[in-house]
């Protein structure tokens, strides 16, 4: 995957793509581990939370800079 | 600090350390917290300007005004007003585009549509009371920073307007961040706890409401409690869905338990006002009725929370529940023999006018309550434990100022800032597009507040103590450091200075400004520009700006003066209009918290009519008991006719119903416009309506008429609250025209037409 790619003769880069895209995913995530009840488990779930979106981030953003 | 003096028996030391411990823990549990948000905004503040720095973008300072901007207590407040800011920004700025591409070559339309479009936000920030109001805030005031700095300059405007998005998202990111993690304070918390000081303090209410253990003065300042607490509770939970999956899960519940709240706090009063109106009644035989009623209210209170069993915590109220079902159950027939024993002591008395009739209305407003009660209580109960059902969705209620304030505040802004681009062309001074940014800005923050004049005067203060902190910082301090860390340690006195300000409610507004201010003077960028010349012009804007826009709040049709007031309770009769003619669906709801919401407005305008609270408020009880009198009617009539029609003798039912239509008709035009002659005509279209209710009644259960069992239950109630219009229209205190002297001379019985 390149690192920019142009939108509308805009430069973009990937990794504002790749934001975007983990946002719904960490969505599902969410909603999954709601209905779970593994949130009350957590010590520090909005920790938790911020980590998870983190480690999707991150995991997206390999496949850009690998 | 001086140890008690016969300090002999407990060791002197001991005693010296209890007081220091107790003296810590006080501060721990009062200041502590403030502290603590000092210390994360701080930090948010210096990271975002670090990160800033770092990136090299070009103005740093954007992403630390941010941070004190969005930073509030409890991070679902600034996840919420996190989401709004960038929401606004990204529309100002697309806005921005719009109005410079389409305006370019022509400054003076440019700065108008600008001028205009921040009109068209103030508005709509007014409008909205909520978080979204600053979502309008910010799509004003961005597209003022980023297209007015550009008016020389239009090629710039895509750059300008990027930076400024990519700037505010910075220091918005952070302070979400900080504030989620770093020591969370949750309005959820807050919540359990406001939630059940609210049940005990209205159960308390009600015990001393039917006891009649309270006065006029301490009815009202209860009431304003309530209504401030049914915004507040609604405040805060909108907030804390932001906050945790769980709470978003409990927070239809919530909203369903504001509404039963709302409805139980309108019935109680509506049955208080029924007793007092029995006590100061003048036919003799409300005492009597009154004797044999009390009983039953006597034992409303102990039920909800007994003193063995007090309700502490959410689960605790299943039991409050489950007393109130059996105590329901077994109503009905207890009343109906009560009924009966007061038939016979009124026949025994000679006084059987009327007296059925108030027992009847009594009786129909306390099952009513009951049943409301009953709902509020289960509603608290399922905080504990949801069910599935419980947790469907339910509108919430939604704050909206009325569409003239609304308006007003547009305009002012616009009146405003057109003076500010008046005087910057006429006089090309360089600094004026610094004034026209900073005079939008001011005007649209302080017009969201509850209090603007007071915020606009403290932005200006704010802005004035600005100029030195800020003068000393560039001129005297930056040339003597070097490197990120010094400049952390420069900039923290101040800043401290100014949160610490902030924390004190009638010093926010200054606190505010000064930080705004301060950051916009002060803020470092990565190349440091000494020109004092700049500084001190750029400064002088910046504090006529806000001047001018306090002296805007304090000319243009201030909200303190009596002028709105009248206006506030023509939107509180309006709401007795709706409920005569509007759709029925979502009416109770629209109904019961518009009305707050108006009695709200009013409490905010009491700085310098010190009765204005009073004055909304008698207006409120009067429009809840008709408007939801009225709403009975319009459910009782609609229930008769739609589940089985009555074929028999149609003259007679249309009679009735005409009659029905006749009261309403009347009702509806008193409160379009209440004088005393429309009071007595809709007073005697009403005694008709009872009349012609009672008549049909009387005929119905001899058996010439079509009617069953249901129907003449439903006619019974329909009379009862019938009979309670009549009696708020009779009421000496009512806020009507007419006055005592209208109670003196209106008719009070009904007429015969049997």
């Amino acid at each position: 995957m390149s690192r920019d790619f142009t939108f509308f003769g805009i430069y973009v880069p990937s990794l504002l793509i790749i934001l975007f895209a983990s946002i719904p995913l960490m969505w599902l995530v969410d909603k999954l581990i709601l209905w779970t009840g593994a949130y009350r488990l957590v010590w520090h779930p909005q920790l938790f939370r911020v980590s998870f979106f983190v480690c999707i981030f991150g995991a997206l953003g390999l496949l850009v800079y690998t | 600090m001086t140890p008690a003096p016969n300090s002999a028996h407990p060791p002197r030391a001991a005693a010296v350390w209890e007081l220091w411990r107790d003296a810590a823990q006080e501060w721990l549990r009062s200041s502590l917290p403030s502290w603590i948000f000092i210390a994360k905004t701080l930090a948010a503040a210096l990271l975002s300007l670090w990160i800033a720095m770092r990136l090299e973008l070009p103005q740093p300072r954007t992403a630390m005004t941010t941070v004190f901007i969005v930073m509030q207590p409890y991070s679902g407040a600034v996840i919420a007003k996190s989401f709004y800011r960038i929401a606004g920004t990204v529309i100002g700025s697309l806005v921005s585009l719009l109005i410079v591409g389409l305006f370019a070559h022509q400054p003076t339309i440019l700065l108008a549509a600008t001028i205009l479009w921040i009109g068209i936000c103030t508005a709509g920030a007014t409008r909205n009371r909520n978080f979204r109001s600053y979502a309008f805030v910010l799509a004003g005031y961005t597209a003022a920073l980023v297209a007015v700095p550009t008016i020389m300059d239009p090629d710039s405007i895509f750059q300008a307007a990027v930076t400024r998005v990519n700037e505010v998202s910075l220091g918005v990111i952070v302070s979400t961040v900080i504030s989620a993690l770093v020591f969370p304070q949750f309005a959820g918390d807050a919540i359990p706890r406001a939630v059940r000081s609210r049940f005990t303090g209205f159960v308390e209410f009600i015990a001393a409401c039917l006891a009649g253990r309270i006065d006029r003065a301490g009815l009202d300042a209860t009431n304003v409690r309530f209504v401030g607490d049914v915004i507040s509770l609604e405040a805060t939970r909108s907030v804390a869905v932001f906050e945790h999956p769980e709470t978003r899960l409990r927070s239809p519940i919530l909203i369903r338990m504001n509404h039963d709240f709302m409805a139980v706090s309108t019935r109680l009063h509506a049955l208080h006002q029924l007793f007092n109106r029995l006590r100061d009644g003048p036919e003799a035989g409300s005492n009597l009725v009154r004797e044999y009623f009390e009983p039953y209210l006597r034992e409303i209170a102990p039920l909800l929370s007994p003193e063995t069993a007090p309700v502490l915590k959410a689960a605790d109220a299943r039991a409050s529940a489950e007393r109130l079902v059996s105590f329901r159950a077994s109503l009905p027939q207890r009343l109906r023999a009560t009924r009966e024993q007061l038939a016979a002591a009124g026949l025994a008395a000679n006084q059987s006018t009327g007296l059925l009739l108030d027992f009847d209305t009594a009786a129909e407003l306390l099952l009513r309550f009951v049943d409301e009660l009953y709902a509020y209580t289960d509603s608290y109960a399922a905080l504990a434990k949801p069910s599935a059902s419980q947790t469907q969705a339910a509108r919430p209620f939604v704050p909206k100022t009325g569409l003239l304030n609304s308006a007003v505040s547009g305009l002012r802004a616009v009146v405003a800032l057109s003076t500010v681009g008046l005087f910057w062309f006429a006089t090309a001074w360089p600094s004026g597009e610094l004034m026209m940014i900073f005079a939008g800005t001011a005007v649209a923050l302080a017009a969201t507040t509850a209090n603007p004049l007071r915020v606009a005067t403290g932005l200006l203060y704010g802005t004035v103590l600005a100029l030195p902190a800020g003068a000393i910082c560039v001129f005297l301090l930056y040339p003597l450091i070097d490197g990120f860390p010094l400049l952390c340690v420069a900039l923290t006195p101040f800043l401290v200075g100014g949160l610490a300000l902030t924390a004190y409610p009638r010093w926010a507004g200054v606190g505010t400004g000064f930080l705004i201010f301060f950051c916009f003077a002060a803020g470092p960028d990565n190349v440091i520009h000494y020109d004092p010349i700049d500084f001190f012009n750029n400064m002088l804007g910046l504090i006529l700006a806000t001047g001018l826009a306090a002296a805007a709040f304090v000319l243009i049709l201030p909200p303190t003066s009596g002028w709105w007031l009248a206006h506030i309770v023509r939107d509180l009769r309006r709401q007795v209009v709706m409920v005569c003619n509007s759709e029925r669906a979502g009416l109770s709801e629209r109904f019961e918290g518009g009305t707050r919401d108006l009695v709200q407005q009013a409490c905010m305008l009491t700085t310098e009519r010190v009765n204005a609270p009073q004055v909304a408020l008698s207006w409120m009880f009067l429009v809840l008991e008709i408007g939801h009198a009225v709403l009975e009617l319009r459910d009782e009539t609609a229930s008769m006719g739609i589940v089985s029609p009555i074929g028999a003798n149609i003259g007679e039912r249309g009679g009735w119903q005409q009659t029905l239509r006749a009261t309403r008709l009347d009702i509806e035009q008193l409160f379009r416009k209440p004088t005393e002659e429309q009071r007595m005509n809709a007073l005697r279209t009403t005694s008709h309506a009872i009349a012609v209710m009672q008549a049909t009644i009387e005929r119905a259960s001899t058996g010439t008429t079509a009617f069953n069992e249901a129907h003449i239950a439903s006619m019974h109630r329909i009379a009862s609250y019938l009979h309670f219009i009549r009696s708020a229209l009779l009421d000496c205190d009512s806020p009507l025209p007419g006055g005592p002297s209208f109670c003196k001379t209106a008719p009070t019985g009904v007429p015969n037409v049997a």
